[in-house]
């Protein structure tokens, strides 16, 4: 039997799983791993759920927890492979209407971030979800000047690993 | 190209082909959380278990009438109850930070509380190394100043060895045993905290250099 919580939480939960599946997908090289992270991010939720009281929006509350989860939490699987697997990524994003140049760049864009630090790929990632500053610096704990320097930064390396 | 191209293509990807269903994600909420915070706590009380064991046997030891002979009875009953009151305090400290930690922190506090988790159960190890050696050192004194207290402690007839060299060994094996076994503790407590904690503290070492002054 479930309670009105934890019905709350499955449909806010399953409705915005998209963002906790892109943070797996940026921290972890196979299937497996991603799976794992999943579940603890999904535990790590549920466990703060009766504290978030909805003061932010669900989404903006779970980009920080996901993220916390992936960058903390979680302790990487003993079966960790260093290779990142292109195939992965663009098996998945294969649909009919895609346009091929988009599937290339952003499996192109993934395993550059893949490659990057733990706090530039969380930096990138905030960027990439149109996250304003003032966002990005609550959810990681620094000031909001330092949040867009060090963005620039960041995304400067991005570009260099995009285009050597 | 420039990013911003890229980020177009961000932004139209597809959502995820494997969709969890809410059944799914209830289930996933039952299972056992595997975050290091839960590691932490799991290995820091084994600590604290193990200590108190190691305490408890040491007391118990067939020594402690060695001890009786040489007046020391008091000076370890006292040590005794004055660890476990020490036991109590840590485990107060350790269980009122491990509660504090919350993944709804932002990730600098969250990463802080965590190091700070680890660093109570790193302060207990030290501090019972400390006590140890320190423990170690005073027996020595106090066995030092009783007549014939070394022969009496290592059980020998005092006419067996030219004493001087008995002294010589004596604290010789004692030294190199104190070395060892600190030796020993710090490789175990690397592999157990290092590892564990190898990603959480580069991390925090590269958020703290984010936010650092350009």
């Amino acid at each position: 039997m479930q309670t009105e919580l934890e019905k709350n939480f499955l449909l806010d939960f399953e409705a915005n799983q998209n963002i906790a599946h892109k943070v797996c997908r940026l921290y972890t090289p196979n299937q497996d791993a991603h799976n794992d992270l999943f579940q603890e991010i999904a535990i790590q939720l549920w466990k703060n759920y009766a504290k978030f009281r909805g003061d932010s929006k669900f989404s903006t509350w779970m980009y920080r927890v996901a993220l916390n989860t992936a960058i903390s939490l979680y302790r990487k699987s003993t079966r960790t492979i260093k290779t990142q697997d292109i195939s992965d990524v663009s098996f998945k994003i294969q649909s009919s209407e895609y346009d091929n140049t988009e599937e290339l760049q952003l499996a192109a864009l993934y395993n550059a971030i893949r490659s990057m630090n733990d706090i530039d790929k969380a930096l990138i990632f905030l960027y990439l979800e149109d996250k304003p500053y003032k966002e990005i610096a609550e959810t990681l704990g620094i000031t909001e000047v330092n949040a867009r320097v060090k963005m620039n930064r960041a995304k400067d390396k991005l570009k260099k690993i995009l285009n050597p | 190209m420039d990013l911003s191209h890229y980020k177009k293509a961000w932004e139209n990807q597809p959502e995820e082909k494997n969709k969890v269903s809410a059944l799914e994600i209830y289930k996933m909420t039952q299972a056992k959380s595997t975050s290091i915070v839960k590691w932490i706590l799991i290995i820091g009380l084994l600590e604290f278990v193990f200590w108190t064991i190691i305490n408890h046997f040491v007391s118990e030891l067939d020594y402690n009438k060695v001890y009786a002979k040489l007046d020391l009875t008091y000076f370890f009953e006292y040590s005794y109850y004055l660890g476990y009151i020490i036991v109590v305090i840590f485990l107060y400290f350790f269980y009122r930070n491990y509660t504090s930690v919350s993944t709804t922190d932002n990730t600098k506090t969250l990463m802080r509380k965590i190091i700070k988790v680890r660093r109570t159960v790193k302060f207990y190890v030290y501090f019972n190394i400390s006590i140890s050696i320190l423990a170690m050192i005073i027996l020595n004194i106090l066995i030092a100043n009783t007549p014939n207290g070394i022969e009496t402690l290592l059980r020998v007839d005092q006419s067996s060895i030219d004493s001087s060299d008995m002294i010589t060994i004596y604290i010789a094996s004692q030294v190199i045993g104190a070395i060892i076994m600190i030796l020993i503790l710090l490789l175990f407590y690397y592999l157990l905290y290092g590892l564990l904690l190898k990603k959480l503290n580069k991390n925090y070492k590269d958020l703290t250099k984010l936010d650092e002054a350009n």
